[in-house]
């Protein structure tokens, strides 16, 4: 089983775009006002978990 | 298509740029990724009385309140006044930001810029390594446009920059995540901006209350991403709320969350490329302010793009002369604040409180720096020791 990976809650997403700004490795994109993780560039740091401001991002194991 | 100018990004910044690039002459392009210019209202609403010298936006309609000044709260309560020329970028003016946009963008294509929204930019249109123009998304058809100049307007989560080989990346200490309200039926307001500082209150950020009339307020809170956990800046403003009288039968007619760049500049020219506003980092690092600086960048990007298109010069070397010319308007002011940003975020509350003590009967219409200090020490004088720092930044810049 590999690391839980960033995934974000789309029904709680605001497109503040935190998440966006402080990937190291833009693993996150904005497409029709939300946020989603692309899962092979995200290398599990969970800096984008902490930034958002509402809490809509979360680990999951794929 | 084809345009002279293509800007990403329909914010001030953007629309400000292309506005003054359009009345030089320059063929504009506009693109906005959103449904709506200026929707949501990612911002806390404050602008400085600044803008009433510049004559870039005038009327009235956006406008919801003129401010009196500033109250600014220490995590122990204590109120220091401060009166609108002295609260800085803020406060001054509560406005409705949508609104506010919407006329930039209006005066933007009155003077003969075009704007196409529901465009997202997906990537440099590059021809031997040199930009070309953009490739977009308008809703489901993929588009390219071609242009001579690029400029990238597109907020904190730039891409332009990126794609451009600048690297943008916020680190967490760099960012203000943020998320706001706009209530309903608050009592007991007047013509003041509220700031709440403290660790347990905003973390590296403060809580801010704004008055739009009426009863309406735009409350909401800015914390450093460092020092943050996941929902944090959401529980954190609820608490606030919570426990603040004024807002006991107020409603929420609006949440929404931003980020702000609380950085140092980034590199803001490349051939054929301009960054401006969020996506340069145009943003005062204290405060998170940043619509006074939006029109005062994008007015010089615009003119150094009608000369550039004049003399079909996109160089980087030629462009550079609007980045020599923002960073003598607001360069010296970002850097110095950058610096007093990283010396705020290592005070305590302690420190705070003190300063907020020696400063509540202070009367800053006298200010100088001499006078200050005299006030500063005078109550507390251990303070000298806590704002050394600050005043070696002072010194030095």
């Amino acid at each position: 089983m590999g690391k839980p990976k960033a995934k974000v809650d789309v029904s709680k997403c605001l497109a503040c775009c935190g998440c966006i700004s402080v990937c190291p490795r833009d693993a996150i994109y904005w497409e029709g006002g939300k946020a989603f993780v692309d899962k092979v560039k995200c290398i599990s740091c969970a800096i984008c978990i902490r930034t958002c401001p509402v809490g809509a991002i979360s680990g999951e194991v794929y | 298509m084809k345009y002279d100018v293509v800007v990403v990004g329909s914010g001030p910044a953007g629309t400000v740029t292309a506005r003054f690039a359009a009345e030089a002459g320059v063929n504009v392009l506009i693109i906005e990724r959103r449904a709506e210019v200026g929707v949501p209202v990612l911002c806390g609403e404050g602008i400085s009385r600044k803008i009433d010298e510049w004559n870039i936006i005038k009327g009235t309609r956006w406008m919801a309140g003129k401010m009196e000044g500033a109250r600014i709260y220490s995590p122990d309560g204590t109120c220091v006044k401060l009166s609108a020329e002295r609260a800085g970028n803020e406060t001054g003016y509560v406005i409705y930001r949508d609104v506010f946009d919407q006329e930039l963008a209006r005066l933007a294509i009155e003077a003969g810029a075009e704007l196409m929204t529901n465009t997202n930019a997906t990537g440099l249109i590059k021809e031997k390594g040199r930009i070309r123009g953009i490739r977009a998304k308008h809703f489901d058809e993929e588009i390219e446009i071609e242009a001579d100049i690029v400029v990238g307007a597109d907020g904190v989560d730039s891409k332009i920059g990126k794609w451009a080989g600048i690297d943008t990346t916020l680190k967490p200490e760099d960012l203000e995540t943020c998320c706001q309200y706009t209530f309903a039926n608050v009592k007991n307001l007047d013509s003041y901006c509220d700031f709440y500082l403290g660790k347990e209150i905003a973390p590296g950020g403060y809580i801010w209350v704004f008055p739009k009339g009426k009863g309406i307020a735009n409350v909401g809170i800015g914390i450093l991403a460092s020092l943050s956990e996941a929902g944090m800046a959401k529980k954190l403003l609820d608490n606030f709320i919570s426990k603040d009288p004024r807002f006991k039968n107020a409603h929420p007619l609006r949440f929404l969350a931003g980020a702000v760049p609380v950085a140092l500049p980034v590199e803001t020219v490349r051939d054929n490329l301009i960054l401006v506003g969020d996506a340069a980092r145009h943003v005062d690092p204290i405060t998170g302010g940043g619509l006074t600086h939006c029109l005062e960048v994008g007015k010089i990007a615009g003119e150094v793009i009608g000369k550039a298109v004049k003399e079909k010069n996109f160089s980087k070397e030629f462009l550079s002369e609007y980045e020599t010319r923002w960073k003598e308007a607001i360069g010296k002011k970002m850097k110095r604040n950058y610096m007093v940003k990283e010396i705020m975020l290592d005070m305590d509350d302690k420190t705070f409180n003190m300063l907020a003590d020696s400063l509540k009967d202070y009367k800053f219409d006298e200010l100088s720096t001499f006078s200050l200090i005299k006030a500063l020490v005078k109550k507390h004088p251990t303070l000298l020791m806590k704002l050394r720092p600050l005043m070696k930044v002072a010194k030095e810049t």
